[in-house]
């Protein structure tokens, strides 16, 4: 009886597989053309473009919004967008843009200088997000609506990185939010979900933790670079927490390009038929930091030592081969960088040299390394420092630990670990972007755990970011690379390639270094469809 | 029957306050600023403390306790301070998600379990009791993140019988939302098509969700039906040759099913805790997802508020247990 019951149940079993199979999905087509699907590991809790700005966020605010100018390119350079031009005065301090006349907004109202005047204005006031950009050098009642197309912004003083962050200020539709404010909010409530701009896209739907959906503005103002003919329908950005569900997704063709994959998982994936792997050389350098102030690495032979005994090719190697080491604390991408002359590389009997010479000349202490919990590839950078450390006998605790918690033990002198391992991501092409993380008003950002403290460095930093003149600026730039090397606040690691993988029938891929770790421009994005 | 039903009320309450405190105390003695890093990476002193006033964390924590619980009185779970919007309405947007996950995932359980340990009872110590034995150390061995990812491996990528992840695909459009349920909201809205995509996305997390329950209830139902189907009444059912099916499944199924629903109460509160890893690895946006991003973020409301939610259904469902346990043995009505 029980036997026959045990052979239906098989029997149905199968007959159910049979029914589910189902072939694998291509790009989404709906009724109005392709959408392009995006897979990525992190949510977009706020689209406000003046709130937040993490890589997932800002790449639907630039998607949404336009701003005077935009980053393009490798290298980065600075493109006109709602401006068609600007000039500087004499003196650095007053900045003049010009309007297109044709930018619209998303509901058919003109961009005019008012708007852009409005928006600086909210994302000053507001004192979030972007606010650290600009605040210390603009005041929200020095940018002037010159005239309709015309908007003028007075510094305080003269700042040459300005131009560098405005690629990050979008312009919203006054009109839009002030309809939309509830006491005094500057319409932040409603901009939570909602989009009040002049952007190649408009936002659909809006499902938190699942999917966020834009849909192309068929009459942009600017075109469409791919053609009207080619542009997609739309994107839709999915979330996919795991990396192996990433890939997963786009084998299945669930996704169209994905990012954050591991890096055997870019190997494994770069076999697969149709997919293709973008590699980039990228910004965002990975150092060890040290606690400069306090404790054994406040000794700046012991902090020598261990740069020369670390093993830099595997660091290399923990990557395959996807990342190059650092030649300056400057990015390669970045204007002014220099290659330092001198730059430690393992070096065992040199290592030695200098922790002769430091307070603990036979080792025998114990550093605490600590990472991202969870981030594999900084754990294996840290067991391969334990291992290369023996050789000085120190030891190495290799401690993951959560990364607000983190941030939080790192913003004190006291609470700072010896050894933390900090990837950084500059905002900006301008140098001052990373040579004011080595400036002792950092102190307390999680960048400066190493509270780094030499007068000289900081002096030229404020000169730098003063000087009106380039060649001037690079002078500096490069005395300052050469002074931070020499003090080693940090081992300068490597720049970890930017990897994503995508369908070979995307298009219109283009990488600009200047962006987040997964971010892409989705403007010139298409689908090339059989 | 009212004064009993009146002491359940009172204890729910009484836990629930006792959860709220103790979750908010742990939560806030935790490391971690979540103001700065909401601020960003960049934000200056004064961005931060901004955020600080704004959401109250300016004040000392036996203030902020005090302020929480009046607000908890008024069914106000706070604002998260990662998303900004407010906790209750976000709760009621995941809740839905995970309830229904964990229902597809309990009825698998039950409908796959009670028949494997009866049919294990039934052919103790033979062939088909050593394979369910090893099948029910496997299911609470496994690690659900492991066993999610194989299977979508398996189903999904290698054989593309199933979807990847997510509740429906892309560009398909969730029906009205009534109870928040996509396989019941899809069959009130009469569309069959969303049904069986609905279905065909919660059948993997599903499976690993309820793979350590089913186990549970295997072992538990075999041990219950090994005694029973030893009792005297059983014995003398088989003299009076009564067909073995009808012994099994109909005298010796009921009694030996009152423990199994024990196990059942139990597990329901316990999948709820734990649909945080299979929601992660299948992208299901439910509330253990939602707690696990809010808990990434020192964003510590949520986690109250999610924990608060956990917490009452697993009362709720310990209730129901009471309660089904009185009808099905008459005998503890009067206790």
């Amino acid at each position: 009886m029980f036997g026959k019951i045990l052979k239906n149940v098989a029997v149905a079993g199968l007959l159910a597989s049979s029914i589910l199979a189902a072939p694998a999905d291509a790009f989404e087509r709906t009724d109005k053309g392709n959408v392009i699907v995006f897979g990525g590991r992190q949510a977009i809790p706020v689209l406000d473009p003046h709130i937040r700005y993490d890589w997932s966020t800002r790449m639907i605010q630039q998607s949404v919004y336009d701003a005077l100018v935009k980053y393009e390119g490798n290298p980065a350079e600075i493109k006109p967008w709602l401006a068609e031009k600007w000039e500087t005065s004499a003196d650095g301090k007053s900045w003049t843009f010009h309007l297109a006349k044709n930018a619209k907004f998303h509901n058919g109202d003109p961009v005019t200088a008012e708007a852009v005047r409005y928006s600086f204005e909210r994302g000053l006031k507001l004192n979030k997000g972007v606010a650290w950009m600009l605040k210390d050098f603009l005041a929200p009642e020095n940018i002037v609506a010159v005239d309709a197309n015309t908007v003028r912004f007075d510094l305080r003083a003269p700042y040459a990185p300005f131009l560098s962050f405005l690629p990050w200020w979008f312009v919203v539709n006054p009109a839009e939010v002030k309809a939309h404010e509830v006491d005094g909010d500057y319409g932040q409530k409603w901009l939570t979900d909602h989009a009040a701009g002049s952007g190649p896209f408009k936002l659909g739907r809006w499902e938190p933790n699942v999917l966020y959906e834009i849909e192309a503005n068929a009459g942009y103002w600017k075109g469409w670079p791919q053609g009207e003919k080619n542009r997609p329908a739309g994107v839709i950005y999915k979330i996919i927490r795991e990396p192996a569900a990433q890939k997963a997704a786009l084998q299945r063709g669930e996704a169209d390009i994905v990012e954050g994959l591991t890096p055997d998982d870019y190997i494994q994936i770069k076999r697969v038929p149709g997919v293709v792997i973008q590699d980039h050389k990228g910004m965002t350098t990975f150092g060890i930091k040290f606690n400069t102030q306090k404790g054994p690495t406040a000794d700046i032979n012991l902090r020598k030592a261990i740069a020369y005994a670390l093993d830099y090719d595997a660091l290399i190697q923990i990557y395959n081969g996807a990342a190059s080491l650092e030649t300056s604390p400057l990015p390669d991408a970045m204007k002014g960088h220099v290659a330092v002359p001198g730059m430690p590389r393992k070096d065992l009997a040199k290592a030695k040299e200098y922790l002769a010479k430091s307070a603990y000349p036979n080792g025998g202490i114990t550093l605490p390394y600590v990472h991202v919990a969870g981030l594999e590839e900084a754990r294996r950078i840290g067991l391969v420092l334990l291992d290369n450390l023996k050789e000085l006998g120190i030891t190495v605790e290799v401690k993951p630990e959560q990364w607000p918690n983190m941030v939080a033990a790192g913003s004190k002198v006291e609470t700072s670990p010896a050894m933390t391992s900090v990837f950084t991501t500059p905002v900006s092409t301008d140098p001052d972007a990373v040579a004011y993380q080595y400036h002792k008003a950092s102190w307390g950002q999680y960048y400066a755990m190493m509270f780094y403290d030499n007068p000289k460095v900081s002096e030229m930093i404020d000169q730098a970011r003063a000087a009106t003149n380039w060649d001037d600026r690079a002078k500096l730039y490069a005395d300052i690379q050469k002074q931070i090397v020499a003090d080693q606040p940090e081992v300068f690691g490597m720049l970890q390639n930017r990897r994503w993988a995508h369908r070979d029938y995307l298009q219109g891929f283009k990488f600009s270094p200047v962006r987040f770790t997964g971010e892409v421009d989705l403007y010139p994005m298409w689908v090339k469809a059989e | 029957m009212l004064a009993f039903a009146f002491r359940k009320v009172l204890t729910l309450v009484g836990t629930m306050i006792g959860i709220a405190a103790l979750t908010f105390v742990i939560t806030n003695v935790a490391p971690g600023d979540p103001a700065r890093l909401v601020a960003g990476p960049n934000a200056t002193e004064d961005m931060v403390t901004t955020i600080r006033t704004e959401y109250g964390l300016d004040k000392s924590l036996p203030e902020q306790f005090v302020v929480y619980m009046g607000d908890l009185m008024t069914g106000d779970l706070g604002q998260s301070i990662v998303t900004t919007r407010p906790v209750l309405e976000e709760v009621l947007r995941y809740a839905p998600a995970t309830l229904e996950l964990v229902f597809v995932a309990m009825a698998i359980g039950i409908i796959v379990g009670v028949p494997l340990g009866m049919l294990s009872a039934v052919y103790k110590d033979g062939p088909i009791d050593h394979i369910t034995r090893i099948f029910s150390i496997s299911g609470v061995a496994l690690p659900a993140f492991w066993f999610g990812i194989i299977l979508q491996l398996t189903f999904a990528v290698d054989l593309g019988w199933l979807p990847v992840s997510g509740r429906l695909p892309l560009v398909t459009r969730p029906p009205e939302t009534v109870t928040g349920l996509l396989l019941v909201d899809s069959l009130l809205a009469g569309r069959l098509d969303t049904f069986w995509t609905a279905l065909r996305h919660i059948i993997l997390p599903a499976i690993v969700l309820s793979f350590p329950c089913l186990a549970s209830i295997l072992r538990v139902n075999r041990a219950e039906m090994i005694e029973v189907l030893q009792s005297d009444y059983i014995v003398a059912a088989r003299a009076h040759g009564i067909a073995s099916f009808r012994i099994v499944a109909i005298y010796a199924l009921k009694n030996a099913l009152l423990p199994t629903l024990a196990m059942i109460g139990l597990r329901f509160g316990w999948m709820l805790g734990s649909t945080v890893l299979v929601e992660t690895v299948f992208d299901w946006p439910g509330i253990g997802l939602y707690a696990v991003s809010s808990a990434l973020s020192s964003d510590f409301k949520p986690v109250i508020g999610v924990t608060l939610v956990i917490g009452f259904f697993f009362i709720v469902a310990n209730t129901l247990v009471d309660l089904a346990y009185a009808w099905i043995d008459p005998r503890l009505r009067s206790a």
